[in-house]
């Protein structure tokens, strides 16, 4: 059997060198080399290795493949932030570290995730409370209406709201999979539970309502909503669930629609973004200049103009990675995505406890929704979300929050049980 | 439970598959933005990318042929300006560069060889970074700014075109076209200059068809004497207006009658009746032929030039009357004044016609030699025999005929003038011609727009521009 830790550290050089070969070329490009980046550069390969060899002393298991997929997303986000925002280059860095300890921390801590099925509704207190918090106390950021300031520190509570609200759902929904199953009401061709039991459904719908229409964050909305629906299936395995979600998140949209001008823009926009391509469009437009200057191979880095794109450096950042690294730059980091996601469902999946099963499934759709969102509103296939692209996009909270899922997702490819049965 | 658990696993498995779909899709849409519409996307008017692309390399020169700089990118501040230190004097031939209206002229024919690597490379994106270099190549041309610029000045306000060849090479010396335009205000006066009436873009050496008039009859008297239909000594009897039937009536221009003329006096007054009256007697075939062997249907005489080609009439349906009027330049025949300079170019050089071309060299920015462009025969339509006695004739039309005009004191210049009518008004004035003619150094087609006599008016430009090229 081969040492699956030794698996891992190998492949972590492999992300190491893609890092550090784009932080040089930029460098280059610059015909200047910064020793204090190329020392960040070294110190984030550093605690990459340091977290497997702490995973490998501790005599863990768990899929080698989420922490490699984590640093060559993260290499591919530095290299871009260095290139088109180089003055977030060590803040982002400084995000990154810490969220390497959070890994750690999330990988000991769901140990006991078991444990935490007992808190599910302080888990589901949390957050909702964190959505809420951020509806009723959020600040205008960039755009977003989703931000928390609390002194000096100030973060997107959504980012983590979505850890918690998956674990509340995860454990709500697996401890009365049976009910949901066995649904007990017949309304015309759909099949229902009794609405106590959906009663948590709603809240979640109506919270992602409540973010829609008072936030405008269709991301946020979107993804929650989409959650608590896949989430739903998952445990009954009634597609009417979906069926019947989604025509209530259409009819919440069509009203949205006729009622608020900012999300009529985006839908036109997205239909037709050639109608304003200097206004209304402009930042779609830019997106889609981009990538299609970038072509197959990329201008390479620094020969692109990605910087002509508004906010380019958190909702925008793929397009940057589009054109200058080309399709095969941004086609990777997609196949990068489909990979740590199918890895994610294949560790639900060889999980044996329901309610972690649950939980890495609901981490993976998210994931997946997240992904889907926003890298389908750049390439303009869908409406745009703000919302960040994980482990790329510039910003603490998003960083942060994705380590923790992923430690709780290598936590739980570790296979609980798998001795003994 | 099992069974639960498999329940729940194949239902996480739907979704797991549901939402990788998606993702795949995306990868195939985004496919399709970066392939399929990237030429789109690229090349879309509102892309900005091409405009500060192109202002962050240096393009190459383009220089004359004593290195005299007629484009050149200046650096202002973080980017680079095209500059042309002879504005509208060479316009339509180096052309101008505009990120929003393109390319013209040299600047469009040699782009890549200009800005350092060949498009080939520049669809390599990344990797044609470490292919191509950081200064374009220069493109040194055949062309002479001072015979230009002489050129240029003695069009004065007239609308025209002045082309001037070395007949022993094709080597263009000057190619003015006017009115012209200011390659160093293209963005600012785009409208003004694109909706022109009398599009100064228009480079009317290669792109203005004219009737050729009298000019023509040079060709004419070739052919008569090939075909032997008529030799140095035969005279015929000229009235002040020749009939054709069934109910055309050829004119002299100044209805002057000339009595028993040969050849040479024919040429030299330019008699309309004389010609008329040999082009009836080479008839359709032969005119045609004639046509041929100089090339006029033999298009195009070079890649780089742009030309347009000559309107040749159907010499098979012509009726004598057009056939007559074919054989003074008139008629449905409309030709460049290119093509003018290069016949008469060939009896500036026994008989051959050389490729005329523009550009001489290429060289990289270091100053060593790219590319080298080396004369090339184009045709043989005469023998050098027929050549000389043409251009002895030339010469007494500038010697005691229209073209005295253009004579030059010790220079000795052959010539022939044109008044050519035209349905736009007054009279386009023609020379043509080459000197020395002892040793042609240059050939030259000079036509001025609506300006009345080429005697009068194309004559005395023609001798500035002789005098231009032969210091």
């Amino acid at each position: 059997m081969i040492n699956i830790r030794q698996l891992e550290r190998n492949l972590l050089v492999v992300a190491g060198i893609i890092m550090l070969n784009g932080i040089l070329a930029v460098s280059l490009a610059h015909e200047f080399i910064d020793y204090q980046v190329l020392g960040a550069a070294v110190l984030i390969f550093t605690g990459f290795m340091m977290v497997n060899a702490v995973l490998c002393k501790a005599g863990h298991v768990g899929d080698p493949l989420f922490l490699p997929l984590a640093a060559v997303l993260v290499g591919l986000g530095l290299i871009t932030i260095l290139r088109i925002k180089p003055e977030l280059f060590m803040l982002q860095v400084i995000w990154v570290s810490v969220g390497l300890g959070a890994f750690v921390v999330s990988v000991f801590l769901s140990r006991r995730l078991e444990q935490i099925a007992y808190f599910k509704y302080l888990c589901g207190f949390i957050g909702v409370a964190l959505l809420l918090s951020a509806i009723v106390f959020g600040v205008d950021i960039g755009g977003n209406k989703n931000w928390i300031i609390m002194g000096p520190i100030r973060f997107q509570p959504s980012e983590f709201a979505k850890i918690f609200i998956v674990l509340f759902l995860a454990a709500y929904l697996s401890e009365r999979r049976e009910l949901l199953t066995l649904a007990t009401k017949h309304y015309g061709p759909f099949v229902l539970p009794h609405p106590r039991f959906i009663a948590p459904l709603i809240t979640v719908w109506s919270i992602g309502m409540l973010m829609f229409i008072l936030q405008r964050d269709m991301g946020a909305a979107l993804l929650y909503f989409g959650l608590a629906i896949i989430m739903t299936y998952m445990v009954s395995g009634r597609f009417s669930y979906v069926i019947i979600g989604m025509s209530l998140f259409l009819i919440g949209s069509i009203i949205c629609y006729n009622f608020y001008s900012h999300i009529q823009v985006r839908v036109d926009i997205w239909l037709n973004p050639w109608s304003d391509p200097s206004g209304r469009a402009y930042q779609i437009v830019q997106s889609l200049f981009a990538l299609g200057s970038g072509g197959i191979i990329g201008s390479g880095l620094t020969y692109g103009f990605p910087t002509m794109i508004p906010e380019v450096h958190t909702d925008f950042i793929f397009a940057a990675i589009g054109e200058e690294m080309g399709l095969m730059g941004a086609g990777a980091v997609i196949m990068f995505y489909i990979i740590m996601i199918y890895r994610a469902f294949r560790a639900s999946m060889l999980s044996l406890m329901p309610f972690s099963m649950m939980v890495a499934a609901g981490l993976a759709v998210s994931m997946a929704l997240q992904t889907f969102l926003i890298i389908g509103g750049v390439i303009k296939f869908f409406p745009l979300t703000g919302i960040t692209l994980p482990f790329i996009s510039y910003g603490g909270s998003s960083i942060v929050s994705n380590f923790i899922l992923l430690g709780m997702l290598f936590s739980i490819s570790e296979v609980r049980g798998y001795n003994a049965k | 439970m099992r069974n639960d658990m498999k329940d729940l696993t194949q239902n996480i498995r739907k979704v797991a598959f549901g939402l990788l779909s998606l993702l795949v899709i995306l990868f195939i849409y985004l496919s399709y933005i970066q392939v399929v519409q990237s030429e789109f996307l690229l090349t879309h008017p509102l892309n900005r990318r091409t405009i500060e692309a192109a202002h962050t390399t240096q393009y190459g020169m383009i220089l004359d042929r004593n290195d005299e700089k007629l484009a050149y990118s200046k650096k202002e501040g973080d980017i680079f300006k095209r500059k042309y230190p002879y504005a509208a004097i060479a316009a339509q031939v180096v052309g101008y560069d505009s990120v929003t209206y393109g390319r013209s002229g040299m600047e469009s024919a040699f782009n890549g060889d200009l800005t350092g690597n060949s498009t080939s490379v520049a669809h390599l994106g990344a990797i044609s970074h470490v292919l191509g270099k950081k200064a374009g190549n220069n493109v040194t041309l055949t062309l002479d700014i001072n015979v230009q610029e002489t050129a240029y000045k003695a069009l004065g306000n007239h609308k025209g075109a002045i082309v001037a060849i070395n007949p022993k090479t094709g080597a263009i010396l000057a190619m003015v076209s006017k009115p012209s335009f200011d390659p160093n205000m293209i963005d600012q006066q785009w409208k003004n200059i694109s909706t022109d009436e009398n599009s100064p873009l228009l480079n009317r050496v290669t792109q203005g068809l004219y009737p050729p008039g009298s000019t023509i009859k040079v060709m004419i008297a070739e052919a008569a004497l090939k075909e032997k239909i008529t030799d140095l000594k035969r005279t015929i009897f000229c009235e002040a207006s020749l009939k054709i039937p069934p109910d055309y009536i050829l004119q002299e221009s100044h209805l002057e009658a000339y009595g028993n003329i040969n050849l040479e006096k024919a040429l030299a007054v330019s008699s309309n009746v004389f010609f008329g009256t040999l082009s009836l007697e080479l008839g359709r075939n032969r005119m045609a032929n004639t046509f041929e062997r100089f090339g006029f249907n033999k298009y195009p005489v070079g890649q780089d030039l742009q030309e347009v080609a000559s309107h040749l009439p159907k010499f098979s349906s012509l009726g004598d009357g057009d056939l007559a009027q074919t054989g003074i330049g008139q008629g449905s025949l409309l030709v460049t004044p290119l093509r003018m300079a290069m016949l008469t170019s060939s009896f500036a050089n026994k008989g051959k016609i050389m490729k005329p071309y523009l550009v001489h060299k290429i060289t990289d920015s270091d100053g060593n030699l790219m590319k080298t462009f080396t004369p090339e025969e184009w045709l043989i339509p005469t023998s050098s025999q027929l050549a000389d006695e043409i251009s002895k004739m030339m010469v007494g039309v500038v010697q005691n005929g229209t073209g005295s005009s253009a004579s030059l004191p010790g220079v000795l210049v052959a010539g022939k003038t044109g008044t050519a009518e035209n349905p736009q008004g007054d009279s386009h004035a023609w020379f043509i011609g080459f000197a020395p003619a002892d040793n042609p150094q240059v050939a030259i087609a000079v036509i001025v727009e609506n300006a009345g006599f080429g005697g009068s008016i194309a004559a005395p430009i023609a001798r500035q521009v002789f005098r231009a090229a032969l210091q």
